[in-house]
């Protein structure tokens, strides 16, 4: 469905980050991407997410080669396929949650029949994941565990295939860090979405079909 | 689900206190533009106001300029066109209070009739005989009651120019002692003035009959206005005014001459000049001039005849008389000199030269036929009615107005005068009579016309057909020219919003800061969009929309605070400003119009703005690593500080060498200097090599590093105080202080001593040994006192103390030959010319085709009369001739702003009946300034002489300038206080883009008081470096003006500085104060 083909990416401060970097992603997959701190996790995530551009190398999306997108077309590409959590949850203080919630749906059109029907599916979502009592409250009115929750609901607002999460569970302690596991594995089984996930987290890693290790720019299988 | 409104309005009530800060900074923003714009709009109001108010009922003017006309035309049109007019006598000179013996110059005299407040409206105004009514001003100024005695003084109501050849000598003015019988307000027509100008006037009403100086001479007045209730247009009003004129309102009479049975028309002004002529042989073609002279002596051998008259004649009417250099002689003459026929007779006489002194000069004629005293001969009617001639019993008592010598007049000529008066002796063809007599006041003394012609039928064809534009009679719109004037004005709004540049300027600037600093703050909420997949058009929007929002509501509160800026604007032009204004009668008036222009050009102007600043800003997001690249590069600014500081120096050398270009040089080099100190600190900051220091070796190190990777946070604040206190400093190095600097030739007073204005003017040479003499003004201790005597014609004042566009300036006729000897005045702009090596030798050009050369101020010229060097003005000399005056040169800012010069030739050529001296310069030893001054007070006493030092007046001109410069400040200070925000503001995004490095040095050990110090220590650095650069290179760009010991307001500046660093510093501590351990360690959680 995904895949990556010798991707490199450098900064002028830090130098190459990613090296001929390639990586295959199946439909239903859930990968976790392991390694220390700067060897480029995040920035192989936001090049995934087309948040980034690499400086070369090849993204081919479901046949499509996408790493040459102009800005619009990489932010349709994000809206239509591609879920984000990140470490922080990143809900707009200023809206309610069922806003930031309904929020991704606003950047592209949709017909009143669609609405209709992400609404109910929306409102499934926030059942499973245990946010319904909190749609009229604003992020500073609930907890972290409850803030990320809710980041996952609006990542997944738009029926994405792949799911990115950048350290989804880093600010969350364990007993939270462990429901939000369970939430992303669960979503994989229910929807059939695609999760690639970079933490430091073995704990979560473990629950992924697909252990990888980033280091000095390459993808290693990580060990169990 | 949300839409993008309710996204908008959450961001805006999550968001208030930045938004808050944002909302203030384009209200003031939008005041202060809308504000600028108000006053404009109330100044070209008020202007319009004080027109209409100043005119009251008038709307058309009939002005004869200065000639005078008969007040039964003003009858005629009421009677027989129905036209609600009054006529008025409008003269200019001095009063003065019995009581307190002030003196009122300038005063603006109008003799008047009992319908003129009539016609104003104000029925129950009536003036007594012997009484006058004066306007508040007038009253106010001499401190004079109802009741109390004052004296007019002002020349004399003739319509003879007292140049004109043969015109009496003796005292010209009149003085009038009148009670004050009622002091008038505004709203009773006090203020009433023809001329277009703000400022109030100083009126004194008087009834015509009152000025009249016997019961002998007619009464004259010289303008007639028409009421604006008429609704009559001026070319109607010009038709009706063709139609009613007689040629007798012109002064022009006929008479029968029983000698030659035929009539003659002769003029009360004695000449009748080529123009009116012209009109008269164009309705009557038989018409032909004639032209009587006084000879001062015929001789022959050693017999001569004194001062007999000559009739030059035209052969169309006197078929005897042939042309050439011949004359026929009556035979009284011939007998007296033993002449006869084909003998040859010198004649001497004395004719006005161009300037209209009188030089004797001789010819050589040949007796062509001697004639009997009858028939032709005998005419004594040809004698004009020369004043102090015609009518005196005996030769003796004769005030020919040139020099007689009585004791050559012979007993003989005694009896010849009383029985044949001034019947001439002698005859020659008009050609040759008009060659040698002819002069600027006219080629004929009487028009005669053919013996079948009677005087009914001349005066049929001549009234209601002559042309009143060629006797010098002319119609205005004046209620539309005033208010044209106004609309045409000096624009408050552009000027208020150029002074107020700088206070925009750091608006904007802190507008910058401050939305940067609210869009640091929405970089997290941009990112999650960014990532939610919304395009970028879409975050645009959202941004662009939120900033419209807030704009809209501050541009729309700024515009109605705008009201109240300028109330406080116009309060302050009435009072601490009036300098630049001159009056006190400014109103705010609320007009839509500029509110809304105001209001939508802040609204563009922000949202164009904001525009560039969302794009920059997403720009900035989505390329973080590219904006560090960013950075400048050493290389370059360091090669571009090589250049920068090499054509600095350069200027600086070539405003040394090159004397006359110096302030150009020095300001571009001060300008220069700014910047490449600017280049400089950014050397300083980029240049520093961080691999020196490797990890924390100090708190410096910190700051240096900090700054190495973002340079414009130090330099944006440097290059702001910098440019401050630039601005601050140039502006108080260009007020116009006018101290002892200014007495030297080439400065605005020409080095002269004083500017005197006379009610009465001077008709003599003050130069010359004997007028000297009659003025008792040759006392050598006086030494090198000396006079340029200036002939003035009346116009609107084009200075710049009238707000008012003027297109007729005073002419002002000056002998240039003073200031070319003594190089004085300087010069903006010359005309370029191969013959001229100095501008002055301009106005000695003779005029050719009615078109010469003209001098004026540059600032006149630029902004009053919006003109170049080359340009054309046209006027209309005294007889109606279209003079073309091209402006050859403009001078540097002068005691003569507001006039137009010309050459004295050309001005008596087109001006003739303008007598005397109105104006004078005098030249002395500045040691004995006191001394000349009393002395001129008492000697020209009964001329009504105004002295004014050239120093003063030039003082009172740049007063404008220099309360322009006063309001740059006040807008500059403003400005300065916006900027120590905007520094603030600079501070505060600086701590917050490094609260991360603070808590880590905190978590290291620093002590908290460290960590302030140091900030502390580097935004001193940042202040010293904008304030040394800021001084450095103000003082490089004022250094002409340091150099001529101009009285800089030094401790002015040097308080203002410190007041700017003391603010600064302020600021600083407080914002450091607001650095607590808690907010640091609160960080370093998240860290």
């Amino acid at each position: 469905m995904l895949s990556i083909k010798d991707i490199s990416k450098s900064f002028q401060q830090r130098g190459l980050v990613l090296d001929k970097l390639s990586l295959e992603v199946s439909e239903g997959d859930t990968i976790a991407i392991m390694g220390p701190s700067g060897s480029g996790k995040t920035t192989l995530m936001n090049i995934l997410g087309l948040l980034d551009k690499p400086d070369s190398g090849e993204i081919i999306f479901k046949g499509a080669s996408i790493a040459n997108y102009s800005d619009d077309e990489s932010a349709d590409y994000r809206n239509k396929n591609i879920g984000f959590v990140f470490q922080e949850h990143l809900l707009l203080p200023y809206l309610t949650v069922s806003d930031n919630i309904f929020l991704p749906l606003l950047a592209s059109e949709h017909s009143r029949q669609e609405i209709v029907s992400k609404e109910e599916y929306l409102s499934d979502l926030m059942d499973k994941t245990g946010i319904t009592q909190l749609k009229g409250k604003y992020p500073r009115q609930i907890s972290g565990g409850e803030a990320q929750r809710v980041a996952l609901v609006r990542a997944l607002a738009n029926n994405p295939s792949i799911l990115l999460a950048d350290e989804p569970t880093g600010s969350l302690d364990s007993k939270n860090a462990e429901k939000m596991g369970e939430l992303l594995i669960d979503m994989n089984h229910r929807y059939g979405i695609t999760i690639i996930l970079a933490t430091h987290s073995a704990e979560l890693a473990k629950k992924m079909s697909r252990k990888l290790r980033i280091e000095e720019g390459k993808l290693t299988a990580s060990p169990e | 689900m949300p839409n993008i409104y309710r996204i908008l309005f959450q961001s805006i009530r999550y968001s208030k206190k930045p938004i808050v800060y944002q909302f203030c900074i384009i209200v003031l923003l939008s005041a202060v533009i809308t504000g600028s714009l108000l006053t404009g709009s109330s100044v070209k109001e008020s202007l319009k106001r004080t027109a209409s108010e100043r005119l009251g009922n008038t709307g058309l003017l009939i002005t004869s300029g200065i000639r005078y006309f008969d007040p039964l035309l003003v009858n005629r049109l009421k009677e027989k066109s129905g036209l609600t007019c009054t006529g008025i006598l409008e003269v200019i000179g001095n009063s003065q209070s019995f009581s307190t013996q002030k003196v009122a110059f300038n005063t603006h005299i109008f003799g008047i009739n009992k319908d003129f407040f009539v016609f104003q409206g104000n029925d129950s105004i009536n003036i007594k005989p012997g009484e006058a009514a004066i306007n508040r001003k007038l009253a106010d100024f001499l401190g004079i009651r109802i009741g109390e005695d004052l004296i007019i003084h002002f020349q004399d109501i003739s319509d003879i120019p007292s140049d004109a050849p043969f015109a009496a000598s003796g005292d010209e003015g009149r003085s009038v002692v009148l009670k004050v019988g009622l002091i008038l307000n505004p709203e009773e027509n006090g203020n009433f003035s023809l001329s277009i100008s703000q400022i109030t006037p100083m009126n004194l009403f008087v009834n015509l009959t009152d000025l009249k100086e016997d019961e002998g001479k007619p009464l004259r007045i010289n303008r007639l206005i028409i009421s604006k209730i008429d609704q009559v247009t001026s070319v109607k009003a010009s038709e009706m005014l063709k139609s009613n004129l007689k040629v007798s309102d012109l002064g022009l009479r006929t008479r029968l001459i029983k000698k030659v049975n035929g009539y003659e028309l002769k003029s009360d002004r004695i000449f009748i000049d080529e123009t009116a002529l012209g009109e008269i042989k164009r309705l009557i073609p038989s018409s032909a001039p004639v032209i009587t002279y006084l000879g001062n002596r015929f001789s022959k051998g050693g017999n001569s005849t004194p001062y007999s008259f000559v009739s030059a004649l035209p052969s169309s009417l006197y078929p005897q008389i042939s042309s050439g250099n011949t004359l026929i002689i009556n035979k009284w003459m011939a007998e007296d000199m033993s002449a006869k026929k084909g003998d040859t007779i010198n004649m001497s006489w004395y004719s006005p030269d161009s300037l209209n002194r009188l030089i004797e000069r001789s010819g050589k004629f040949t007796v062509q036929r001697i004639e009997e005293i009858k028939g032709i001969w005998s005419d004594s009617l040809l004698m004009p009615d020369f004043p102090g001639i015609a009518g005196k019993e005996s030769c003796s008592e004769w005030d020919a107005g040139v020099p007689v010598k009585m004791n050559e007049i012979r007993r003989k000529d005694e009896d010849y005068w009383n029985r044949y008066r001034g019947t001439p002796k002698a005859f020659m063809a008009y050609e040759e009579g008009k060659e040698l007599w002819g002069n600027n006041f006219g080629p004929a003394t009487a028009i005669r016309f053919p013996s079948e012609m009677s005087g009914k039928e001349i005066e049929g064809k001549l009234d209601g057909s002559v042309d009143p534009g060629k006797f010098g009679l002319y119609i205005t719109d004046i209620h539309a020219d005033s208010q044209k004037a106004a609309n045409e004005s000096v624009d408050f709004g552009t000027l208020l919003l150029s002074l107020g540049f700088f206070l925009i300027l750091a608006s904007f600037i802190l507008l910058s800061f401050s939305t940067s600093s609210y869009f640091d703050t929405k970089k997290k909420h941009v990112s999650t969009l960014f990532a939610l997949g919304f395009r970028k058009i879409w975050i645009i929007k959202l941004l662009y929309f939120e900033s419209g929002l807030i704009t809209l509501a501050a541009c729309f509160a700024g515009a109605f605070s705008g009201y109240i800026v300028a109330v406080f604007i116009t309060t302050a032009l009435n009072t601490v400003w009036s300098g630049a204004v001159q009056t006190d009668t400014l109103e705010t008036y609320f007009k839509v119009l500029p509110l809304i222009t105001g209001f939508i050009s802040t609204f563009i102007f922000i949202m164009a703005f904001m525009f560039f600043k969302v794009k920059n800003y997403l720009a900035s997001l989505n390329s973080k690593e590219k904006a560090s690249e960013k950075r400048p590069s050493v290389f370059l600014n360091r090669s571009l500080l090589l250049i920068t500081g090499l054509i600095t120096l350069l200027l600086i050398i070539l405003s040394f060498i090159f004397k006359d270009q110096q302030l150009v040089y020095s300001f571009a080099g001060g300008t220069l200097l700014l910047i490449t100190f600017i280049l400089a600190w950014v050397q300083l900051y980029i240049g520093r090599n961080q691999a020196n220091f490797p990890g924390f070796a100090g708190s410096n190190q910190l700051s240096r590093s900090y700054y190495l990777d973002s340079p414009l946070n130090a330099i944006t604040p440097v290059l702001f105080i910098a440019a401050g206190i630039f601005s601050i400093f140039i502006t108080g190095a260009n007020r116009m202080d006018v101290g002892g600097g200014t007495m030297k030739r080439a400065d605005g007073t020409g080095g002269y001593l004083f500017w005197c204005e006379n009610a009465i003017p001077v008709k003599e040479d003050l130069n010359s040994e004997s007028a000297r003499k009659n003025f008792g003004i040759d006392d050598p201790k006086l030494g090198e006192m000396s006079f340029v005597q200036i002939k003035r014609r009346q116009g609107n004042d084009a200075s710049c103390l009238n707000l008012n566009h003027v297109s007729i300036p005073p002419v002002l006729g000056l002998d240039p030959s003073d200031f070319i000897s003594k190089n004085s005045f300087s010069f903006s702009r010359i005309l370029k010319s191969e013959n001229i090596t100095n501008p002055w030798q301009y106005l000695q050009v003779p005029a050719e085709n009615n078109t010469f050369y003209g001098i004026a101020d540059q600032t006149v010229l630029e902004w009053g009369l919006k003109l170049k060097t080359g340009d054309t003005l046209i006027f209309r000399s005294e007889s109606g001739i279209p003079v073309k005056i091209i402006i050859a040169a403009g001078l540097k800012s002068s005691v003569f702003q507001g006039n137009l010069l010309v050459g004295i030739g050309n001005f008596s050529k087109y001006y003739p009946s303008v007598s005397g001296s109105s104006v004078m310069l005098v030249d002395g030893n500045s040691l004995l300034t006191d001394q000349i001054k009393n002395i001129l007070n008492d000697r020209f006493e009964k001329n009504g002489i105004n002295i004014e030092k050239t120093t003063r007046r030039l003082a009172s001109f740049n007063s404008v300038t220099n309360t322009y410069l006063s309001v740059f400040g006040v807008f500059g200070a403003f400005g300065m206080v916006i900027g120590i925000a905007g520094l603030g503001f600079v501070l505060i995004r600086s701590y917050n883009q490094r609260k991360s490095d603070f808590a880590l040095m905190l978590a290291t050990g620093f002590h908290l008081s460290r960590i302030r110090k140091m900030i502390i220590s580097e935004q001193i650095q940042i202040l010293s470096a904008g304030i040394f650069t800021g001084v450095i290179a103000a003082i490089v760009a004022t250094l002409p003006s340091l150099r001529n010991n101009h009285n800089l307001p030094w401790q002015l500046l040097i308080l203002m500085i410190m007041a700017i660093a003391a603010t600064g510093l302020i600021a600083l501590l407080l914002s450091v104060r607001s650095i607590t351990k808690k907010s640091l360690v609160d960080n370093l959680k998240k860290e």
